[in-house]
């Protein structure tokens, strides 16, 4: 009882002093950022690429399906940007549709995957017991395994597709949500915050809800980073191999599949796709990285921080 | 240490009979085209699927399947693949090496980039070498491994007339040389992309390591450099660095199967590949309890290294 007179005090007296001037809420957001370029840079990329994802078919210049006999293999023009498929498909417009396909993939499993294992998580590490053992232990025998060879056995189950690629991998982001949410629930269920709310007779539930969920919400950015990068890999590599998206769909890792085939006269139809999925990741890694630095400085080590 | 280890190979069975319960089960109970559909063919009557079913012993009581498959197994007969009718036994020898060799080497390769990065990248901390390193390790684990491997056969080829081999796996005792041009690319490949997780962990291991007092004696007392590095910080930071090990082996294993496909290596990974898209669920649940077999030893090698690395660590 002492320590919070004590701070209503503190807080009395507060009100009597002069404030500085605060900065605007835009420069206060920016600062951590400015401070990290790398970060920046991947939050203009992830950014870009959820836009591009929304508006690419509105201004995709041609349809990515339409064939053209007479302008086959094209390289880079003011008619087509990125140059011409082997079948005169604009390579631009199939790109575009391309990060559409991968900003639906990547929703899927957000939704189905990651929202439900941050769920699980902080219910695994608010309450632990054997709720903690049961999705701890299983986690850990999902990591165990490589999942291509796990989506390998659910394909020759159920048959290829990219279905069966967003149950494997959104299973993946469950078990990878869950962990990151245990871990950050578990430091905040020991601050004094909550030991405040349950003094004065918050219920556990409440406190989940009202102090526990708001304080992590955070952490969930950097864990839907982190499934945006995972999901967009996995989506392209699994096309690419031709256990996913149909052949024809403007995907990535179509694009670059068909491109190899050609690839040796004209490289520049697998550098376009593979740029796209490389520098795509690299923002959402990027991201990740800085925003897990800006909200645990225990954690840093990872890009553009000064220690 | 001994009864420690023999008490985790007790597990080593019961695991791979788990594993091999929910493969099986699963394969056949999931819904999907019946294999004996895709084997007949298009248009094959409903008499000749069922004599094919038949055949397979696919029919049975699932129970009956499972019994009849672990008891072979565990005589030595694994069986026949659906198609070919040939000896999965056979087959699996003749596909094991070059599946080994791309694993142990990427491994090699990724194990020795990452914690020597991670090194450099602690001891120059905040300093230019470490942003690259840094820089390196992100922008790796960002290009996936299928886009590194197309760009291994289109660029050189383009740029200088010089065509990585596919396929035709020599023996590296039979031909280093042909050997060594066909898997030393794709395996540098695969250990950079299996290194970024390590060499992040062997920097902040060795962050905090060579921050610690003892650290700081050996310094005093004027040893040098790379006697305080190497045998007093690199073996301290060890456990946590095995641990990363154990998950780069993890990444490289998966990864090899996505090798053998870009670049047409007959090995166990591709094998995989084409059993699950033919849906040869002999092949698939056979290959199956095969990785967990190996995942569950490294899992044993990376355990009992604990003790050898740091004697501190007491087996219980």
């Amino acid at each position: 009882m002492a320590t919070i007179a004590r701070e209503q005090a503190i807080v009395h007296e507060q009100e009597s002093w002069e404030l500085p001037a605060e900065k605007p809420f835009i420069v206060r957001a920016m600062k951590p950022w400015l401070r990290n370029p790398a970060g920046f840079i991947g939050l203009i990329i992830a950014v870009g690429f959820i836009v591009l994802g929304i508006i690419g078919p509105w201004i995709a210049p041609y349809d990515p399906r339409e064939l053209d006999a007479q302008a086959r293999f094209e390289g880079i023009s003011w008619a087509h940007p990125m140059g011409t498929t082997a079948l005169g498909q604009d390579m631009f417009s199939r790109i575009l549709y391309g990060a559409r396909l991968s900003l639906i993939f990547g929703i899927v499993v957000m939704i189905f995957g990651f929202v439900p294992g941050t769920a699980l998580g902080i219910a695994s590490g608010y309450f632990g017991r054997w709720i903690d053992h049961a999705i701890q232990r299983s986690g850990e025998a999902w990591a165990a395994f490589p999942q291509l060879i796990i989506l390998l056995t659910i394909i020759a189950a159920v048959g290829p597709g990219l279905k069966s690629v967003a149950v494997v991998i959104a299973i993946g982001g469950l078990f990878g949500g869950s962990r990151l949410l245990r871990a950050v629930s578990l430091v905040e269920k020991h601050k004094d915050y909550v030991l405040a709310a349950r003094a004065v007779g918050a219920t556990e539930w409440d406190i989940v809800r009202r102090y526990i969920v708001p304080n992590v919400m955070p952490y969930v950015l950097v864990g839907i980073s982190s499934v945006f990068a995972v999901a967009i890999i996995a989506e392209a590599t699994l096309s690419f191999l031709g256990l996913g998206a149909q052949p024809g769909t403007p995907g990535w890792g179509i694009d670059l599949s068909e491109g190899s085939n050609e690839g040796i006269t004209y490289p520049m139809l697998v550098i376009w796709p593979g740029l796209a999925i490389s520098i795509v990741v690299l923002g959402f890694n990027l991201l990740g990285d800085t925003l897990r630095d800006i909200l645990d400085p225990r954690l840093r080590g990872s890009m553009g921080d000064k220690h | 240490m001994l009864r420690y280890a023999l008490r985790r190979l007790i597990w080593l069975p019961i695991i791979l009979f788990g594993v091999s319960a929910v493969v099986f089960v699963m394969l056949r109970v999931l819904p999907g085209q019946s294999p004996a559909e895709i084997i007949a063919g298009q248009g094959a009557t409903p008499e000749q699927i069922e004599a094919l079913e038949e055949q397979l012993g696919l029919n049975e009581p699932i129970w009956d399947q499972y019994r009849v498959w672990v008891t072979d197994l565990l005589r030595g007969d694994f069986g026949e693949e659906f198609y070919s009718q040939k000896s999965i036994k056979d087959e699996f020898i003749r596909r094991f090496p070059p599946s080994f060799q791309i694993v142990m080497m990427s491994l090699v390769i990724g194990t020795v980039l990452g914690i020597g990065f991670g090194v450099i990248s602690a001891i120059f901390r905040n300093r230019s070498p470490d942003y690259v390193v840094r820089f390196g390790a992100v922008a790796f684990s960002s290009i996936p491994e299928f886009f590194m491997l197309t760009l291994l056969i289109v660029v050189p080829a383009y740029l200088w007339q010089y065509s990585q081999p596919v396929g035709g796996y020599v023996p590296f005792y039979e031909d280093p040389w042909t050997n060594m041009r066909l898997m030393l690319p794709p395996a540098i490949i695969l250990g950079i992309a299996g290194s970024a997780g390590l060499m992040r962990l062997t920097r902040t291991t060795m962050l905090e390591v060579l921050q610690s007092d003892y650290v700081r004696t050996a310094k005093a007392k004027g040893l040098r450099q790379q006697t305080v590095l190497f045998s007093h910080a690199l073996r301290n930071a060890g456990t946590p660095i095995v641990t990363a090990v154990g998950t780069a082996f993890i990444a490289v294993f998966g990864g090899s199967i996505i090798v053998e496909q870009v670049l047409s290596i007959q090995g166990l990974g591709q094998w995989f590949f084409f059993a699950s898209l033919q849906r040869d669920l002999t092949v698939v649940q056979f290959l199956v309890v095969y990785s967990a077999f190996v995942v569950v030893v490294m899992n044993l090698i990376v355990d009992l290294s604990y003790g050898y690395i740091d004697p501190r660590v007491r087996y219980s």
